[in-house]
This record gives C-alpha cells, structure tokens and sequence, in this order.
C-alpha cells in the first residue's frame, strides 16, 4: 500500500521511524483499512527533519499522519482519525459502533492503558544495575498491567471480540518487546498472562501484523543500542 | 432498539439514573460534573474519601482504584476523558463535547492528552517544590502555557472565544477544570503561573470560562481549595524539605508522591503524573 499512486488532495504521509510500536500501530491500522500511504522513515537518532519539527512542534515526535498536508499527532488519536475520516475504507472500524457507547468507552480506556506496557517495560530495561528496588517495583507493575490486559481479553479472540480493533491495534506493536521486558524484568508472559501469549501468537498470523512488526531479536538490538546512546550499564 | 432517529442507547438506557463517585477537590472529578451539568443530565453525586475508598468504587475501577468513576445503567467507566467521550456518545442529542469534524476531533484530543501528560504534571511539581526545583518547574509551566497561547493566537483555536468555539467543548472542560489550581498555587506559594501580559488569550479564555454558570456551578469556592492547597503544601514541605526541593523538576512530583498519601496526590497531580513517560521520540 505505501508508495502506491495518490490523490494530491487525500494524501497521507505517515511520519514515522521503523522500530516505534506507537508509528506500527498507525500502520497496521492503515494497513487493515487498505489505505495508501507514503511512509516517510525520520532519523531520530540524529537530526530530525523540518518537516517533523513543523508537523510536531509541540513534541517533536513520530508518528505524525499528514493528510492532505494537516498533521495528526499521537497514535491513539491518529486510529480515531483514520476511523473517523474514512469511513468507507476496508474492514470493520477499529471502535465500535456508535450503537454501543460503552463498549467505545471500552475500547478507549483499554487502548490507552495498554501505553503502561511500554511505559513499564521501558524502565525496567532503563534502570541500571544497582536500582533494585526500582526493578523490582517495575517488574511488579508490568505484570499487574499484562495480568490486567490478560483478564480484559479473557476468552475472546481479540480484544474487540471478532473485530481485530482499537485495542489489539493499540497493543499488538509492544509484543516484539516482551522477549526484552521478559529479560531484563525476570518474569514471562506465558506464565502471567497465557492467554495474552496466544492472542499475540493469533494477531502476529495478520498479514498487517507480519508486515509491521519487526522481530524481537531487532527490537532488543535497538534496546542495546538506545542503552549505550544513554550511557546505561 | 428503539425506533428514533437517535439510537445510540435505547431510551430505556439513556434513561437509566446516572451516578457519579468524585472527590470533591479533584479536577477530573469536575470535568465529568461540568460535562453533566452542560449535557443538562441529572445524576447522583457520591464524595469519595479518597484516604478510605468504599468497596463500591474499588469494584468499580478495580484497574486504577481513582476517581471520577461513572456508573450508568449498571456499567462503571472510569477516566474523565473517557468518560466525556461516552457523555456525547450515549446522549447525541445533547450538546455535542467534541467537535463534528474528524480532524479538529483529533486536535481536541492531542491537547486534552497535553493538558493531562504536560501541563498539570507541570503544574503539580511547582506546587511540590522550592528553591530551583520549583524555579525549573515554572519555566515547565510557562513553556506549556505558551504552546496553547500560540494555538490560540496563530493556531487551529485563533479567533475562538472557547477552545470549542462559540460555546465550550472537551478542551474547555478539560484544560478549565485544573486551571482554577493555577490562580490557587499562586497564591499560595506565591509565585507567578498565568501573567496576564505573558499569556493574554489564555487568560482570557479562563475568565471566560470561570463566569459561566454551570462552572461556578461546578468549582468549589476558591477559599475551600485555598485552604486545601496550603494544608497540602504545609505537608509536602515540612515532611521532607530535601525531598521537595530536589533540582530535578521531574523528581518533584516523585517526590510529592512520597511525601503525600495517593489520595491527596490523585487530587493534585492525576493519574499520569509521577509516572514518568520514558524521554524518547516514540510515542
């Protein structure tokens, strides 16, 4: 879908960089949407573009969705956008319909409380090695947030029931992470939330999925990476 | 369902009494008031002691344990942006909180997460510091400020007596309901927060916003929370004064969490504060 022939006045350009979970969340949405999209990779690492600094002044961040030029910023409200502004694309929205508010209200309190994994999961591989007390309260919290996450799926195939949705959009990014939080966190996913594991294991069979996501052995790369760039032992 | 052209909830549901648990210092617990009062629904208001929560609302928000928690026929939703977003969702036929369009949709929803992510962590560290801690947190604060300053001078707000336009929607509620603490810090640790020359669209915006009826309706009156914020700031100093005045404005609020049982913490700061979001160009 990317690169593909587009309309100059509903062109979408997706700011983004190739490991960000919250820039695969945008494209995995797009994905399933079946919208085409320029991808424009942004180098983080060293200088970042003016394009990026005037599409995100306020945070300077990825993924900003350019749509006919007007940046959307932060992913969650981009997958509200893409719901909202195309309505007539592939595939059943990522929120529920309108005729279940509470289900919407759902989906938007689960969506946004699956950042916490990334949030948890960041510091613990963060801390250096003499933190113990902070590892140990980290490990605690990114096993009650999966435990919690594991409960709300439940039996169910995904998050949103039969519809791959918001949530599983939303969380889907951050599992190639997990074999990195597993490591530095001493814990697993398979014991604190089973059915969690197998929800990752369905979701990485989509093809959106499999074409987003890197595997984790490049994502815990990055993490050493972003480990020397911050000098942590 | 039913048969009217609105059918997002069956009359039946919408119908269904409505019951809010709140705090009565907490912002967020304001914002959903303020949304119900706007909305023109009645509800039933249950104070929550926030140093002993009732079995009903941890039942109710078993995952975060917070205030506001909404409880509408027989379901709790939790998260007072969450909650405003069900508000226009369940009831259509009242006024609208978010705007019709997608894309100002979306630009209502990135400043809300601003207010709650940036600006009232910001806020909250200058009131849990002193000495150049709390110097480095009002600079924060200003920054902050001076972002929505520009959206309303020059940005996707220009010209607009409310963030909402013509008449206050989510943003208004949002931003509006936390900055009545602005006027209160001040005055209580005594340094500037919202110059009037510095920032004159904001403060301008928030006189507007303070004279409505359904927000004085909604804010306690300013001597209750002067009161409570020179009770929290009097415990916040005097348990730990190395603590709250450490040089990092993002050990502050840290270091509130510390000093402060959760409860008054929750009241102040809200649920992303503390938490420190990872610096990094991900989001």
């Amino acid at each position: 879908m990317a690169g593909e022939q587009q309309q100059p006045e509903t062109e979408l350009v997706l700011l983004d960089f190739w490991v960000s979970p919250f820039g695969q969340r945008c494209r995995i949405a797009l994905a399933e949407k079946g919208l085409p999209y320029e991808y424009s990779e942004q180098d983080l690492l060293g200088a970042k573009s003016d394009l990026l600094l005037r599409s995100n002044p306020v945070h300077k961040k990825v993924p900003v969705l350019l749509h006919a030029g007007r940046p959307v910023c932060e992913s969650l409200a981009i997958l509200a956008y893409l719901d909202e502004a195309f309505p007539d694309a592939a595939g059943p929205a990522l929120l529920p319909s309108a005729a279940d508010p509470y289900a919407r209200a759902r989906a938007r309190f689960w969506a946004a409380y699956s950042d916490r994994v990334y949030e948890a999961g960041t510091r613990l591989w963060k801390l250096k090695g003499g933190e113990a007390r902070a590892k140990l309260q980290a490990r605690a919290e990114i096993v009650e947030v999966l435990g919690n996450l594991d409960a709300e799926l439940g039996e169910k195939e995904f998050f949103g029931g039969e519809v791959f949705g918001l949530v599983d959009v939303a969380l889907v990014p951050f599992v190639p992470w997990l074999p990195s939080y597993e490591r530095y966190g001493e814990f697993s996913v398979e014991e604190t939330a089973p059915r969690l594991a197998a929800w990752a294991r369905r979701c990485a069979e989509r093809e959106s999925v499999a074409r987003s996501l890197h595997p984790p052995e490049k994502v815990d790369e990055f993490i050493t990476l972003l480990k020397k760039v911050y000098g942590i032992e | 369902m039913a048969s009217s052209e609105n059918n997002a909830v069956p009359p039946a549901a919408a119908a269904q009494p409505l019951k809010l648990f709140g705090s009565w210092a907490s912002s967020y617990t304001h914002r959903v008031q303020l949304a119900l009062r706007l909305k023109g629904l009645e509800f039933e208001y249950a104070e929550e002691d926030l140093g002993s929560k009732s079995e009903e609302l941890l039942r109710c928000n078993p995952v975060y344990k917070k205030v506001p928690v909404l409880v509408h026929a027989g379901r709790a939703l939790p998260e007072s942006v969450v909650i405003l977003q069900y508000l226009d969702d369940a009831w259509p036929e009242t006024r609208p909180l978010l705007p019709a369009d997608a894309f100002d949709r979306a630009t209502a929803r990135f400043w809300c997460h601003f207010a709650d992510d940036k600006l009232g962590p910001a806020v909250g560290a200058v009131f849990a510091s002193t000495g150049e801690g709390q110097e480095a947190a009002v600079r924060q604060v200003h920054e902050n400020l001076a972002l929505i300053e520009a959206e309303l001078r020059d940005g996707a707000f220009k010209g607009r007596r409310f963030f909402g336009g013509d008449e206050v929607g989510l943003l208004d509620v949002v931003l509006g309901c936390g900055s009545y603490w602005l006027a209160v810090f001040e005055e209580v640790t005594g340094v500037r927060l919202v110059d009037a020359d510095a920032f004159p669209l904001f403060h301008a915006w928030l006189r507007a916003f303070e004279a409505l009826d359904e927000v004085r309706d909604t804010i306690p009156a300013v001597d209750r929370l002067l009161d409570y914020a020179r009770g929290v700031r009097h415990m916040l100093l005097s348990a730990g004064a190395a603590a709250a005045s450490a040089p990092a404005a993002a050990d502050a609020p840290t270091a509130a969490r510390r000093l402060t049982s959760p409860s008054t913490y929750d009241k102040m700061a809200g649920p992303a504060a503390g938490q420190g979001r990872p610096a990094g160009d991900l989001q």
